[in-house]
Order: C-alpha cells, then sequence, then structure tokens
C-alpha cells in the first residue's frame, strides 16, 4: 500500500521541506498580482470614461454646429440696405451680426454693377470669438 | 489518522473562500453593469443627437427648395400658389425629396402630443392637401413642439417676421421661414433654431398679392 512505503524514509508528508512546498503564494505575489490587475481594470474603466466624455463633447458640438448653422442663415438674409429685425427667440445677445467691409474688386471689373460681395462677421462677444463670411447684397444703383 | 489532516481546507475555509469570491465577483459584475449601461446610454443618446442634426439639416434643404408650386381652385378657378403658414404648422412643396424619388414632395409639419410630425406626399398637379391627408405621419422631433416665423419686405424695405403666411391669397414665397423648435422638457434639450431662404418665391405666371401682407 502506497501509505505504508514512506515509512522507509520517514515522513515526507510532514517533513519540513514538504511543508514548506506546500504553503500558498507569498505577500509580494499576491501584491504583484493584485497591482496588475487593478492597472488593467484601471485602464479599461479610463477608457470607457474618455469614451463617454468625448460623447459627450461630441454631442455638444453637433448641437452648437446647428445652432451656429441657423446664425448663418440669418446673416445672409441680413443686409446693411434693409432695416433686419430677428426673430424672437433668436434676440438674445450671445451674439451679434455685423456688417464687414466689402471685398476687393477684380482688376477687371468695368462695369457698374448692382449684386456684389460683401462680408459679414457673427461675434461671440463672451467667448471672443467671431466667424467671417461673405454674401451676395443688391445695392440700390449700380456702383 | 495522518491523511485525514493532509486532506486540504476545512469546510470553513472552503466557504469563507467561496463567499469572498461570490463578494468580489458580485461587487465586479455590478460596477461592470454600470459602466456597460452608461455606455449604452452614451451611444444612443449620440446617435439621436446624430439622427437629429440630420434631421435639422435636411429640413433646411427641404424649405430652401421651396417650389412655388400652383394648383387650380375647384370653386373659384383661380391659380393659387401652394404654402399655407401657420403659426404652428407649415404645409409647402419643395423640390427636395427625402430618399431618391425624384419629383416634387408635399411636406407637412404639425405638432402632436409625441412631438412634430411630418406628412410626406408625392406633389402632383393638383392641390396636395387630399394626398397629404392621406398619408401616415412621422415622427420626426420626439419631444419638441414647433413654431414658424415667416419673413417679407414692408413698404419702406423694412425686413419683419410675421407669424402666417397664406400662400393662397398671396401667391408667392416668403423671403425665409424660420423654424423653432422648443423642447417640452428644458432641462435635457435645447431648443433649435432653423432659418432657410427661399431663393425661389415667385411663380413664373402668377402675379402676386404682397398688398395683403404689409
Amino acid at each position: 500500500m502506497k501509505h505504508s512505503f514512506p515509512s522507509i524514509t520517514g515522513r515526507p508528508f510532514n517533513s519540513p521541506d514538504y511543508r514548506r512546498k506546500q504553503h500558498g503564494f507569498t505577500l509580494l505575489e499576491v501584491l504583484v498580482a493584485l497591482t496588475i490587475t487593478s492597472l488593467v481594470l484601471g485602464g479599461i474603466f479610463t477608457l470607457a470614461a474618455g469614451s463617454k466624455r468625448l460623447a459627450v463633447s461630441t454631442q455638444h458640438s453637433v448641437q452648437d454646429s446647428a445652432a451656429i448653422r441657423a446664425k448663418i442663415n440669418l446673416a445672409l438674409i441680413d443686409n446693411q440696405f434693409r432695416d433686419f429685425q430677428l426673430p424672437q427667440s433668436m434676440e438674445d445677445n450671445a451674439y451679434l451680426i455685423e456688417t464687414g467691409e466689402r471685398p476687393e474688386d477684380p482688376t477687371r471689373r468695368t462695369e457698374p454693377m448692382r449684386d456684389l460681395l460683401q462680408l459679414y462677421n457673427i461675434e461671440y462677444p463672451d467667448q471672443e470669438t467671431s466667424l467671417i463670411g461673405t454674401r451676395w447684397i443688391r445695392l440700390e444703383l449700380p456702383e | 489518522m495522518r491523511q485525514h489532516r493532509q486532506a486540504g481546507f476545512t469546510l470553513m475555509e472552503i466557504i469563507i473562500a467561496l463567499s469572498l469570491t461570490a463578494m468580489l465577483l458580485t461587487m465586479l459584475t455590478a460596477g461592470l453593469f454600470g459602466v456597460v449601461r452608461d455606455w449604452d446610454d452614451d451611444a444612443s443618446a449620440l446617435e439621436d443627437s446624430m439622427d437629429q442634426a440630420v434631421t435639422v439639416l435636411q429640413l433646411e434643404r427641404a424649405l430652401l427648395g421651396a417650389f412655388p408650386h400652383s394648383y387650380r381652385n375647384q370653386e373659384t378657378l383661380a391659380r393659387e400658389v401652394y404654402f399655407k403658414g401657420e403659426e404652428d404648422s407649415l404645409s409647402w412643396v419643395s423640390e427636395v425629396s427625402p430618399g431618391r424619388q425624384g419629383s416634387r414632395t408635399a411636406w407637412q409639419l404639425t405638432n402632436d402630443s409625441e412631438g412634430v410630425m411630418a406628412y410626406l406626399a408625392p406633389a402632383m398637379s393638383d392641390n396636395p392637401d387630399e394626398r397629404l391627408a392621406e398619408v401616415e405621419p412621422r415622427l420626426l422631433f420626439p419631444g419638441y413642439q414647433v413654431s414658424f416665423e415667416y419673413l417679407y419686405e414692408d413698404l419702406e424695405f423694412a425686413r419683419l417676421w410675421r407669424d402666417s403666411w397664406p400662400g393662397a391669397d398671396v401667391n408667392i414665397l416668403p423671403l425665409a421661414v424660420h423654424v423653432h423648435l422648443t423642447p417640452d422638457d428644458d432641462m435635457v434639450s435645447e431648443p433649435i433654431d432653423i432659418i432657410a431662404a427661399m431663393p425661389a418665391r415667385q411663380h413664373r405666371a402668377i402675379r402676386p398679392n404682397l398688398e395683403l401682407i404689409q
């Protein structure tokens, strides 16, 4: 029988050698394993949080670009030669539409024209940003 | 007897180890579940706002492509331009059709308890109202209410907004339309403004009656 065999060489199951091999992980091993696990988990959670932030900021910039689009369209209808009333819901002071200069005429222009280009800016005083574009204007008299 | 002492963990140890493992796994699962749900919410919110942005652009294009569609009034036998602008609803005919249809489309936007509804029907040579009444509406902006303003020029050339545009009487389209979408719950979403000028305003044969709106 197997268990009778060790009686010749002593009791290996109880020997100090055997017991040292049997005991589990050392504290160091456990600490290293825990650190690695927490690093990996932390990485995953950071990625998730980062993508969430990205999603939220994308949503905001989509909304902002829709709002700016409406203002650009408004600036295109506006005209220095017409009194222009802003729509009620867009009357807030967050932005200003200003009439800019006329871009330089092409050197070859010979005839007076009524339909010309004009610059406009949309200013956001709070954010100190502005947006410049061009629009068609129709003059009363050819220039 | 010695082998029994070496047999492995005691019941107590196993129970403690198992319950600890179970606790850890529960916590981890709960955390992961929260993260995944959060992720799903973000993804669907982002998808919704992208859909909304595309809808806003499509609507702007459809308004920009407004066409002075005319039909013969069966009672008076006069030709009238189709553009019914009210404060809370708008029907018009546009060169722009959703999808890949090549023809002109009659659009109608109205308010409903669920949100802003769109009715779309092909525009033939008659009054599009009857065909619009037969189609199934689509929910365009869930949770929003719509209002409209119409731009005109008065006798002093001042550009002003008014809240109705009877196309059948005026026989010309407005200079521009302002669509204002108000969310039902303004804590969650922001109001949306759409401005669209209408370059093709006047029918080539029908004389406009601009005096009516001065």
